[in-house]
């Protein structure tokens, strides 16, 4: 196996800062793209007719395979800012989508 | 950041794998014992070394003592903090709970109170329990610790750190990063069927290490796949909360108009009705399920709004058959003891959801498939282990050149958790056997045990790494290995002294929760022992053969591997 470390282009703070920014964008960024992904889940399966019980059952098993997905993504993506853009923007964006959509049905 | 996909991956895998490896290994370790949680409660709990019972009378045995049962005093305490004005001196009970399984030879019950006048929370209430001897009705003493079933377990999927739910969030990021490592593992090796049939005991420590790393992780790829994938959605709710936060309107409307549909009252009418005969219910039910054909015991019992004219009991059926975990409830009315309700055949989603999380909690009674899964976790956590001495084995010459303490600290802290959670474990086990019967808060004792053996062994894991400095083995590991073997037959010995049940006498008798418990510590404290004399035998040999050439092989060896 190679060694990793000797492949790194930055050194010092600079490669720190970008090791933190690349974790926090898989750790949070990846749960914000999850959440925004269940909720308009939910509310789009809701919408499709489907009781409420089993849209969160359904979204819930497919949750976690999106966040695993997006985790690693989040590493092997070559530019850490589209990954913050997508999780962060991308999970805002199905967060208020869905939120809104779910709004519309009748409670 | 990364060069290649491949590259990200392994730094991905050796990172993530490491800090939440530590984590990891704890949940497999408490996982693997938790197929046998009632098992170990057993051993540990011996006045409950009696066969499984079932459901006892709920007229005659279960009604007087739920009606006897209170709120758990440092909840009522918490409560008292939370509401205007002081608490009443008695609370009135929302719902009582029965519960057990095919290898439970107490019963379980459950109560929760209402606490009146809180103003952030109408819905608040506290918990009551208690466990019962359903042969004569006896309560058992509450502070007995449940090893197996409170403690192990909760250690499995929650660290037993309670504060703000923080354990279950540290197990369920290790779960994703189980997720995370399989994949990337599989990313980084490719060669995946050699794998399978690789290992060379005789080659080079780390290049042994990675072969069994590989192996371990390989051969249970779909356990471990499924059961990091199962224990994610199992716990769902709490990781991502959205039905009790954005969408809480719609599952509030969705929960009440399922009830309505139902049939079932949602909430009491605030009229006291006395409750019909429990045990009738108990008949039709079976009835009910054999007409089905599925003939069952009851595994649930669960009566809602107590002494209300709305209350419901609903009764579950014991799965202990299938590896599904559906209890076709069905739903009777208190007062008169009519049946509300059968519950439908599941939906597919929910089918789905109900198998994946049987498979995780594996209620059936299948020893075989049992054992699998012992298994299964088992070798997880040598994958996991594995893993943390390749990650020292390959940095460990180089950072005793470069003079840094990378290495020695990963090393420690892999002593701390490998063979110290051992010794932890084993600790709980002795003071178990060693504390006087009538101690008070015995369990919290015990657990005192658990703890403060873990910290000792963290210690010592630390004060004996000092060699991993100069690229050797630290002494630790034997050391620690010594203790679980001393530990372990210590534990078979004082279970022998301290109850009179020997391994003769519980093979003759073919009881198996304390002969396997008794077997298993047999087992583990020879490997321990073994595992001791190997080390001290290859430090010894290591010292011996201290020549600067036979160095220089090993770093050339290590960099080709």
């Amino acid at each position: 196996m190679d060694n990793v470390e000797n492949h790194s282009q930055q050194s010092g703070p600079m490669r720190t800062l970008q090791i933190v920014s690349r974790v926090a964008a898989g750790v949070l960024g990846g749960w914000s793209f999850t959440w925004g992904f269940v909720v308009l889940g939910i509310a789009l399966a809701l919408a499709a007719g489907m009781p409420y019980a089993d849209a969160q059952t359904l979204l819930y098993l497919v949750a976690f395979l999106v966040y695993l997905v997006v985790f690693c993504w989040s590493f092997a993506a070559a530019s850490i800012a589209r990954v913050w853009l997508v999780l962060l923007g991308g999970g805002a964006a199905m967060t208020g989508l869905g939120w809104w959509m779910a709004r519309l049905q009748a409670v | 950041m990364f060069s290649t996909f491949r590259l990200s991956m392994t730094w991905l895998h050796t990172w993530f794998g490491l800090v939440l490896g530590y984590v990891l290994i704890v949940v497999f370790f408490f996982g693997s014992l938790s197929v046998f949680d009632r098992e170990i409660d057993r051993w540990a709990i011996p006045e409950t070394r009696f066969a499984p019972q079932p459901m006892p009378s709920f007229d005659t045995m279960l009604a007087p003592i739920f009606a006897r049962m209170a709120p758990e005093p440092d909840e009522l305490k918490a409560a008292a903090a939370r509401v205007k004005g002081p608490l009443p001196a008695t609370l009135a009970p929302m719902n009582w709970g029965a519960y057990t399984t095919h290898r439970d030879p107490v019963l379980s019950l459950y109560a929760e109170y209402a606490v009146p006048n809180n103003p952030a929370d109408p819905d608040d209430h506290v918990h009551g329990h208690a466990t019962l001897d359903p042969r004569n009705g006896r309560l058992l003493p509450d502070d007995q610790l449940k090893i197996g079933s409170e403690f192990f377990y909760p250690m499995h999927y929650g660290l037993n750190l309670a504060w703000k739910d923080l354990g279950y969030w540290i197990v369920g990021f290790a779960a994703l990063v189980m997720l995370a490592a399989l994949v990337s593992g599989v990313v980084i090796h490719r060669r995946l069927f050699r794998e399978l049939f690789t290992f060379r005991p005789r080659k080079h420590v780390q290049r042994s290490t990675l072969d069994l790393h590989n192996l371990t992780g390989v051969v249970a790829l779909p356990f471990h796949f499924m059961f990091a994938l199962t224990g994610l959605t199992v716990f769902a709710s709490i990781y991502l909360p959205v039905s009790e936060t954005l969408l809480k309107p719609q599952a509030v409307a969705a929960a009440m108009a399922d009830a309505a549909a139902k049939g079932l009252p949602f909430k009491p009418a605030g009229v006291q009705a006395p409750l019909a005969s429990v045990d009738a219910m108990v008949v039709e039910a079976k009835r009910r399920w054999a007409a089905r054909g599925m003939p069952g015991e009851v595994g649930y019992l669960y009566v809602n709004h107590v002494g209300d004219r709305n209350s419901t009991v609903t009764l579950y059926r014991a799965g202990s058959d299938r590896v599904t975990l559906v209890g076709q409830p069905i739903h009777f009315e208190g007062s008169t003891g009519r049946v509300l309700l059968e519950e439908p055949s599941p939906s597919a989603v929910a089918s789905v959801n109900d198998f994946l999380t049987g498979l995780h909690l594996q209620h059936f009674e299948h020893w075989l498939l049992r054992w699998f899964y012992v298994f299964g976790g088992l070798c997880g956590c040598a994958c996991i282990a594995t893993g943390f001495i390749f990650f020292v084995e390959k940095r460990k010459r180089q950072h005793a050149k470069a003079g840094t303490g990378g290495a020695r600290w990963a090393d420690a802290v892999a002593v701390a958790t490998v063979t110290g959670m051992l010794v932890a474990t084993l600790a709980i086990l002795v003071a178990n056997r060693l504390l006087p019967a009538d101690l008070a808060q015995r369990g919290d004792w015990e657990k005192a045990a658990f703890w403060g053996a873990w910290v000792l062994a963290a210690a010592h894991a630390l004060w004996r790494s000092a060699p991993v400095r100069d690229a050797r083995l630290s002494s630790a590991w034997a050391e620690q290995c010594s203790a679980v073997a001393a530990l372990a037959f210590a534990a078979v010995a004082l279970n022998w002294i301290t109850t009179g049940d020997h391994l003769v006498r519980t093979l003759a008798e073919r009881f198996w929760p304390v002969a396997g418990l008794d077997l298993a510590l047999l087992v583990v404290g020879m490997i321990a022992g073994a595992a001791a004399l190997a080390l001290r035998r290859r430090a010894g040999a290591a010292i011996a053969k201290s020549d600067p050439a036979a160095s220089t092989v090993d770093a050339a060896e290590a960099a080709n591997a």
